[in-house]
């Protein structure tokens, strides 16, 4: 359709938000374009990226917004942890620094500094100005990917030895990479000297200007077809609509004051010393407020976040499970969503922290702001999940050619079971989304590592009436010498089971020297010789429900599924089976 | 004894297509799918078309059962055996989650549950050595517990069975000697790439339906022959070719996307006959579009397909047709979600009860309704006439539940409303297209969109306006496209090899003497199923930047030198993604043989549909609403029986069949083709 046939019965420009008057077709349209529009640009980044780590773990997001950064769509299947208000802030800093006026066609900014993303140095945003038809700012194109490498004390950047940010790496606080349409060539020797993978980084960049330039295109189009006016009015209803629609689900929980509890093992450099975490939620009508003041103070080590990266991140995150599970969000999404959060937290950090593993707390955050939610709206909670990134890196140098190699894998584990579902997974955590683990055979055929075994892990889901989702067991041989890093945590407080369901397994790293001697690792950097064995488990979810309320039917499949030892069903569940499995008796557990 | 039937099993009707190759008679006919035996459909559309199977020389055969029986779970009971510590690939998957704020979400059922997946002592190494011998104490202990359990088929899926298949060559011989009559199947017999969850997964699945399948095929060969067929029975693979039925017992896997394929056949050959040059096929049914690109004649093959779409489906690998399905057919249900936000589908009417204008109980609005009501269908001439449409029904359907809740009162918002259902299903149906072009670096702009199947005649020029395409074609009998194109399909025989390997004149010289290798196999293969005809050998080589796992095919250069060769994958990488680097190494990933063996097929000319009216064709007159003229225009209606080869006209018109209908816009130009096609130049407003 063109668009001299969209019918307009009023003026649109009308201040004072009068845009009733855009035919509700209009607007439906242009909502889907600009989500269609993120996707698209999305799809283009996952085929062109150098990096696995951005096309298979999909460590990126695509985001559209308005010219005060607020959000107008995201695409589909961008990682979680970008849905806040990273965009946002990334393109509020650039308005400061540059004003509305400098910004020109074919200018591509980019940013990672730690008081604007407020994320390890890694996670760089990227925009490019979006221009009207009347050569005025109309939005801004955006693409948030995590780098491989940015310098800093280590390969990768992160580390737990950091202890401010200026040894994590280099920072770029709003600069051009292109200005008008020319890239700034003095920028990329700049990157290209401060990476330790000046290939895979470029190709990275490339693919990211690739999809800022393609998404501002079709925006520019779409724009120039409905014109100035009517797209604005249309996205003024769209975030209307959006805002109504979570105002709908608020109003249905039961207003009152929640919170939920729980404490990370340590900061990566105290063992021993917890961390702990309280949440509240408040419920007012149709307004939620997430209060995170009683989140442990900023550590000196690496995991922090600011506000807009951490606190932001889980209140954004938490509301979208809890209130629009499925969909697109959008700034009106969020309206009705206040943040309490003093300064000085760990997600609520200074410009200057360390923030290596900033998500580090994260998923156990967005776990507790759902669970205190858990006796105000059973049906839409689930009980905890593994809850910690689990990741295991190795790095090395490849016993042929002397290479440097570095292989990533994040954890998979067990999901909460739910009011009337066994727990799902194993998937990675709530932090992350469309990310993809990597097969065996590539990582067999491209680092020089042997996987013995990849299993889901019998009793590590928590018992319930619903199972919690099950973890997994890998074993690794290493055929060179290298460094293995893990980030494992939530082996004190395990995921949790909810309303009488029990907690999972927590995960755990042993590495097996030849002579049979075993060293555990959960946050370190350990040095591994060849032929060595890591022994890795990721944890499971918890259960929902009481155990004994799980039908004997359900437990006899899950053992002989081998979701369930034998012993277990009779311990946990009450429910002995003989040898083959058949029924014998159900009486009271016996939980050892 | 020279005729070619054509006979395509849809989710609706069944279409046959017989042509006599000697005379170029050409016979059409459609039935009601029968569902538990479909058989009877098909014959039944045999006796309405009134040819004899015994005049048949081939019968070539595309079905929806393989699909239906995956989406469906009702294939044979099935075990899985694996190297051990590995038997939890299946449901371990990728872990990813297409919903990232669903707590809920969860991936379909592995088809194989646990308890039925075996782990067996041996391994290979990623470069194809071995680690430890195959055990043929576990298997023979393993085939014990199989025959216990009353196992119908068994899947063997070895990890880095891509780079050496030896075991599971070994243990798949072994297990059919021990276990007669069970399906068995392998992994690397289906695919020789990595990625041992996709390679698993389509073993499990070619188990899954291998007997049904086998029983499927062998019924209906028996009851062609009883009606005194003696010629071949030819199977729609999902890869554009026919496939021996000998080759489909085995690997009925290969009929995934058996249906659509035909479509994107038939618009090749068209497009090749007219030189039409680069075309979009757009297929537009009763539940859902779907759209492939045809360049220079090929249609690209992906070697990953989703059963059960992405979201929360499974992969398989193997040649399936690149082609995006969204659900947006005639028959998609029109509603508001609570927000007041129009929306299309995915739920369709289907054909009971049907758009509210059927008249079979049908409330909710779907798109047949808008067009109806917007004058561009004609309630008296749907299905040639067999079905008479309510038009009062759909008006009343889009009035409540559309038009009164979004606040267009009056005639006039029923119009309003009903345009607005046309433009919400354009869009998803234009998104497709923009998605299977734009993403793959091509503009749609420089193609032709190439419309069939019941909807895409009416839908087509909207489309192309939409996309700035300029040109629309609709071949003759758009609503049996499907069949027609299988009548055109040639035998097909694709394999593809993991070829890890530096991008030097070394490699392009090994990698040279492993497709003749693949070709020699290939034609043997095919000769045996089909006897000596001439075949054809089409390269592929699928290369990455070294250090990129993400790699592009590319056909090999004629003149395959590495400079020619690294020229091309820079060129296909530029346009595909907008960048390359030319200072990049490459490295090889796979070599992808396509091996295709001409059959006899009619020539186009012979498919146009006959004029069956003769005389001027006189056109009737009807008010049509066009968005663009935010108003109804009198329209020329026209009988596509009566139109000749060379007949020119100006829109706005209508023109009417049996299984379609045309709308060609406003001061479009439009002719009737050489081979009976409907050319529409279409301008811009």
């Amino acid at each position: 359709m063109s668009a001299e046939n969209i019918k307009v019965r009023e003026n649109l420009s009308a201040p004072n938000g009068k845009t009733a008057s855009i035919d509700p077709v209009t607007v439906e349209v242009i909502r889907r374009r600009l989500t269609a529009i993120a996707d698209q640009v999305d799809l283009n980044i996952t085929r062109t990226a150098f990096s696995p780590l951005v096309y298979e773990y999909k460590d990126y997001a695509v985001g559209i917004v308005d010219v005060d950064g607020k959000l107008l769509c995201q695409c589909t299947s961008g990682l979680p942890l970008f849905v806040a208000d990273v965009l946002g802030a990334a393109i509020r800093d650039g308005l400061e620094i540059y004003g509305k006026d400098g910004f020109h066609e074919g200018d591509i900014i980019i940013s990672n500094h730690g008081g604007t993303i407020g994320q390890h140095l890694n996670n760089v945003a990227m925009y490019t100005p979006v221009f009207n038809p009347e050569g005025e700012l109309a939005a801004f194109m955006l693409v948030v990917m995590h780098w491989l490498d940015v310098g800093g004390r280590v390969v990768g950047s992160i580390t737990k030895y950091s202890s401010d940010i200026f040894q994590e790496g280099i920072q770029f606080r709003t600069v051009k990479l292109y200005s008008r349409g020319e890239p700034v060539e003095d920028m990329f020797r700049m990157i290209r000297h401060n990476t330790r993978f000046p290939e895979e980084v470029g190709g990275d960049i490339a693919s990211q200007v690739g999809g800022c330039l393609m998404g501002r295109d079709e925006l520019v189009q779409l724009i120039g077809r409905y014109g100035s006016d009517v797209f604005r009015g249309a996205v003024e209803i769209m975030w209307r609509q959006s805002e109504a629609e979570a105002r709908a689900v608020i109003r249905e929980i039961p207003d009152g004051t929640y919170e939920a509890s729980a404490f990370l093992d340590d900061d990566g450099m105290h063992e021993g010393q917890t961390i702990p975490l309280a949440v509240k939620v408040i419920i007012a009508g149709d307004e939620m407020t997430v209060d995170l003041s009683g989140v442990a103070d900023e550590t000196t080590t690496t995991i922090n976040s600011t506000r807009s990266g951490g606190g932001e991140t889980v209140a954004r995150l938490a509301f979208r499970y809890l209130v629009m599970p499925q969909g697109q969000a959008s700034e009106g999404t969020f309206r009705p969503l206040t943040l309490e959060l003093p300064e000085g937290k760990i997600v609520s950090a200074s410009a200057n922290s360390a923030k290596g593993h900033y998500n580090a707390p994260l998923p156990t955050l967005v776990d507790l702001v759902i669970r205190a939610l858990s006796g105000a709206i059973p049906e839409r909670v689930a009980a905890g999940h593994y809850g910690t990134f689990s990741t295991v890196r190795f790095v090395g140098k490849r016993p042929d050619s002397g290479a440097l190699f570095q292989c990533s894998d994040s954890g998979f584990g067990g999901w909460g079971a739910l009011c009337d579902e066994d727990g799902p997974g194993p998937f990675r955590t709530n932090c992350h989304g469309d990310t993809r683990l990597i097969p065996v055979e590539v990582q067999e055929a491209t680092y020089p590592i042997i996987i013995d075994k990849f299993e889901l892990r019998t009793d590590s889901g928590g018992a319930g009436q619903f199972r919690g989702g099950l973890g997994l067991a890998r074993d690794y041989q290493v055929l060179a010498d290298c460094t293995l890093f893990t980030t494992f945590d939530r082996t004190k407080c395990p995921p949790w089971g909810l309303h009488g369901g029990g907690p999972a397994l927590p995960g755990s790293v042993i590495i097996e020297a030849v002579d049979g001697a075993l060293r555990p690792s959960l946050k370190d950097a350990m040095s591994v010789k060849a032929g060595e064995l890591v022994r890795v488990t990721t944890g499971g979810g918890g259960g929902y429900g009481k155990p004994e309320l799980r039908p004997v039917n359900s437990v006899r499949e899950d053992v002989l599924r081998g979701y369930v030892s034998r012993d277990a069903a009779l311990s946990v569940y009450g429910v002995q089976l003989d040898e083959k499995l058949d029924f014998v008796e159900r009486r009271a557990p016996s939980p050892s | 004894m020279s005729y070619i039937f054509a006979v395509d099993i849809g989710g609706t009707f069944t279409d046959l297509v017989a042509c006599d190759l000697d005379t170029g008679a050409v016979s059409y006919s459609k039935s009601p799918t029968t569902y538990g035996n479909f058989g009877d459909g098909i014959f039944d559309c045999i006796r309405k078309a009134a040819v004899e199977p015994r005049d048949a020389l081939f019968v070539k055969h595309g079905t929806t059962l393989v699909i239906n029986s995956l989406l469906q779970r009702a294939g044979a009971k099935t075990a899985l055996a694996t190297t051990r510590g590995f038997r939890d690939v299946l449901e371990i998957g990728r872990g990813n989650r297409t919903q990232p704020f669903n707590l809920r979400f969860r991936r379909d059922q592995a088809l194989i549950p646990r308890e039925r997946r075996f782990e067996v002592s041996e391994r290979m190494a990623a470069d194809g050595t071995v680690r430890t011998a195959l055990s043929d104490e576990d298997l023979v202990l393993l085939a014990e517990r199989l025959r216990e359990e009353k196992i119908d088929a068994l899947a063997i899926s070895f990890l880095n069975a891509y780079a050496n298949s030896e075991h599971e060559d070994k243990a798949a011989a072994r297990m059919r000697q021990l276990l007669p009559g069970v399906f068995v199947s392998t992994g690397s017999s289906l695919s020789r790439e990595w990625h041992e969850f996709e390679r698993t997964a389509t073993a499990a699945a070619n188990a899954y339906v291998g007997p049904q399948t086998s029983e499927y095929i062998a019924e209906f060969d028996r009851h062609l022959r009883t009606t005194g067929f003696t010629g071949s029975l030819l199977m729609m693979g999902s890869h554009g070719g026919v496939l021996s039925t000998e080759r489909v017992r085995r690997e009925p896997i290969a009929l995934v996307e058996s249906g659509p394929v035909g479509g994107c056949i038939g618009a090749a050959a068209y497009a090749d006959s007219l030189e039409l040059g680069n075309v979009i096929a757009f297929d537009m049914g009763g539940t859902t579009a779907k759209c492939a690109l045809v360049e220079d004649g090929r249609f690209a093959v992906e070697s990953t397909y989703h059963v059960g779409g992405f979201d929360t489906g499974f992969p398989i690998r193997g040649n399936v047709i690149d082609i995006i399905e969204v659900g947006a057919g005639g028959g998609s249900i029109a509603w508001l979600d609570q927000q007041g936000r129009l929306q299309i589908g995915p739920r369709s009417a289907g054909s009971t009860p049907g758009p509210a204008c059927y008249g079979r109980g049908g409330i909710e609005p779907a798109v047949t309704d808008a067009n109806l009501v917007l004058g561009r269908l004609d309630p008296n001439h749907f299905l040639g006439g067999e079905m008479v449409l309510d038009p009062a029904k759909s008006v009343a359907a889009i009035r409540k539940n559309i038009a009164e809740p979004l606040g267009y009162s009056g005639d006039a918002g029923v119009i309003r409303a009903a345009q607005g259902i046309l433009t919400i299903a354009d869009l998803t149906m234009a998104d497709a297209i923009k998605r299977i072009s734009i993403t793959r670096g091509r503009d749609p702009r420089d193609f032709t969109l190439f419309c069939y199947g019941g909807g895409g005649p009416l839908h087509g020029v909207q489309l192309a306006r939409e996309l700035h395409i300029p040109r629309v074609i609709v071949p003759p009998e758009p609503g049996n496209f499907s069949a027609v194109g299988m009548l055109l399909a040639d035998a097909r025989l694709d394999t593809a090899r993991t070829y890890l390997a530096n991008f030097d004149e070394n490699s392009l010289s090994e990698a040279l003497g492993r497709f003749a290798a693949l070709e020699d196999e290939s034609r043997a293969s095919l000769e045996k199923e089909f006897g000596p005809r001439p075949v054809s050998f089409g390269r592929q080589v699928e290369l990455r930047y070294k250090g990129q796992k993400h790699s592009l095919k590319v056909e090999l250069p004629q003149i395959g030198d590495l400079a020619a060769l690294h020229d091309v994958f820079n060129r296909e990488y530029q346009r595909r993604y907008g960048h390359s680097n030319a200072k990049a190494k490459l490295e090889f990933v796979a070599l992808h043989s396509t091996a295709m063996l001409e059959i006899r097929r009619p020539d186009l000319g012979q498919l146009t549909g006959k004029t069956k009216v003769s005389g001027t064709p006189v056109a009737r007159n009807r008010p049509v609403y066009f968005a663009d003229e935010g108003d109804r225009l009198m329209t020329s209606v026209y009988d596509r029986y009566a139109l000749p080869v060379g007949f020119k006209a100006t829109g706005p018109a209508v023109i009417e069949e049996y299984g379609s209908s045309t709308l060609v816009g406003p001061r479009d130009h439009f002719e009737i083709g050489k081979l009976g096609e409907i050319r529409i130049e279409c301008g811009k407003y």
